[in-house]
């Protein structure tokens, strides 16, 4: 079977307009897909940043999957969330990157989207947060069932990956 | 031995903690350690450890005065706070052309065996309108496992005095080392824990003692850092040169060698304006 070690950092995130944010984050694989170690899904530190507009999280991601097919190739799915001074969580983004499928380090920056209420509870939103969530998480990393939603953009988390391959080119593949 | 192939691979780093961005703070010090998975192992030391054990000693001979900074790098030294194993220390060989075999490093042999960590100097703040902690502190550590996984990473706190001379974490920060052999620049943002009570933030504030991790360790791990509050307030900029043998005979496909990242990870993570 071939192998891939996804290892890296999702480093934090800007362009939330909310200050204490942290994520959960989740891997999401076809069936085709074991995970030998490592933790599918966790939560970041919250951070509230004192330079700049960049939340850190430096959350270290190590992964290693064992494969027998293509299909299915690793994507993570992500959720931001700001926590206020009471430690109350609001929803602030919702979004999902592929691992890349080339060997090697990368950049990601991952746009996030929150679902859009009617007016009222906009209003309510901006006034006491809240504001509605997804029931089932699914439909942010897949793409059935999203004609129904409205939503509006949110900020970008950032990752940083690095991709380390092992005997795929024994079955010809290239990636 | 040739024959049967190699089972383990090696990832050689150098480099160093060359400087920080705190605007908050001054007259800083930083640690570093290597946190890594079961299957690997150190197989030669930093020469940091071996001086710093050399001062430590030094430190205690003479005149009795110990700062509160001398107290933590004794008390580093003896408490082993984090990470420590004992190192391996024997030489690793080249397959040289033919029967030939050169040794590639043999400086585990040389070196006491002590931890894959250091502490660096205090440093001030430059005067000109960089605001730079430099601390150009050297890192040089061999690993070789069997399996990516558990890949090296390294932890930096950072620590400086407070108004009334105490030493306290000014942050923390973790990276992994690079994949990719080549040369690597990476800005750590560092961030410290925060007291999740408005009590607490009192009463640290008032005693001078503001929350740290037992273990820095912790900022390596991914799981039970969801109930963690932090702060982030500051940069700590490495840079890394990484060579590996034999991952390619293992079959691990690294990528193409990648020196875009020694102009900086990305423009978010670059310095703070």
């Amino acid at each position: 079977m071939a192998e891939v070690h996804v290892i890296g950092q999702i480093m934090g995130a800007t362009g939330f307009s909310e200050s204490s944010l942290f994520c959960k984050w989740g891997v999401h694989t076809g069936a085709a897909w074991k995970l030998l170690s490592g933790v599918r899904e966790g939560q970041t530190q919250v951070d509230t940043p004192q330079v700049g507009d960049m939340a850190y999280w430096s959350h270290p991601i190590d992964l290693h999957f064992a494969t027998k097919g293509l299909q299915g190739w690793p994507r993570l799915h992500l959720q931001v969330w700001s926590q206020d001074g009471f430690g109350r969580c609001q929803l602030a983004g919702y979004g999902f990157c592929h691992v890349p499928s080339s060997p090697g380090s990368h950049q990601l920056h991952c746009p996030t989207w929150r679902p859009l209420g009617p007016w009222r509870e906009q209003l309510a939103r901006a006034f006491v947060g809240g504001g509605p969530q997804l029931l089932h998480g699914d439909a942010v990393y897949s793409g059935a069932d999203r004609y129904r939603l409205r939503t509006v953009a949110s900020g970008l988390v950032h990752l940083e990956l690095g991709l380390l391959l092992r005997h795929f080119d024994r079955y010809g593949v290239q990636c | 031995m040739a024959a049967a192939g190699p089972s383990v691979f090696l990832l050689m780093v150098n480099g160093q903690v060359e400087s920080a961005q705190f605007p908050e703070y001054d007259d800083l010090y930083c640690k570093y350690c290597f946190v890594y998975g079961q299957d690997w192992a150190p197989t030669a030391l930093p020469l940091a450890s071996v001086s710093r054990a050399d001062g430590g000693a030094g430190a205690e001979e003479g005149p009795r005065t110990v700062t509160r900074t001398e107290e933590r790098r004794q008390h580093g030294d003896k408490a082993r706070p984090w990470g420590w194993r004992q190192a391996l220390a024997f030489p690793v060989y080249f397959e040289g052309g033919g029967n030939a075999v050169s040794s590639w490093t043999d400086v585990g042999q040389e070196r006491e065996e002590g931890l894959e960590e250091g502490i660096s100097q205090i440093t001030s703040k430059s005067q000109d309108v960089r605001r730079a902690l430099v601390w150009n502190f050297p890192i040089d550590v061999t690993f070789k496992s069997t399996n990516p996984y558990g890949w090296p990473q390294i932890v930096l706190s950072v620590y400086g005095p407070d108004v009334f001379g105490n030493d306290v974490v000014r942050g923390y920060g973790a990276v992994h080392v690079p994949f990719s052999p080549g040369r690597h620049k990476r800005t750590v943002p560092m961030f410290v824990p925060e007291s999740t009570s408005k009590l607490q933030k009192f009463t640290s504030w008032f005693m001078g003692r503001r929350p740290e991790y037992t273990d820095p360790k912790v900022v390596a791990q991914g799981e039970g850092r969801e109930v963690t509050r932090v702060r982030s307030q500051g940069f700590v900029t490495l840079l890394f040169n990484v060579v590996t043998k034999d991952m390619r005979k293992l079959g691990y496909d690294t990528g193409p060698p990648d020196t875009q990242g020694a102009s900086g990870p990305s423009p978010q993570q670059g310095l703070p304006p």
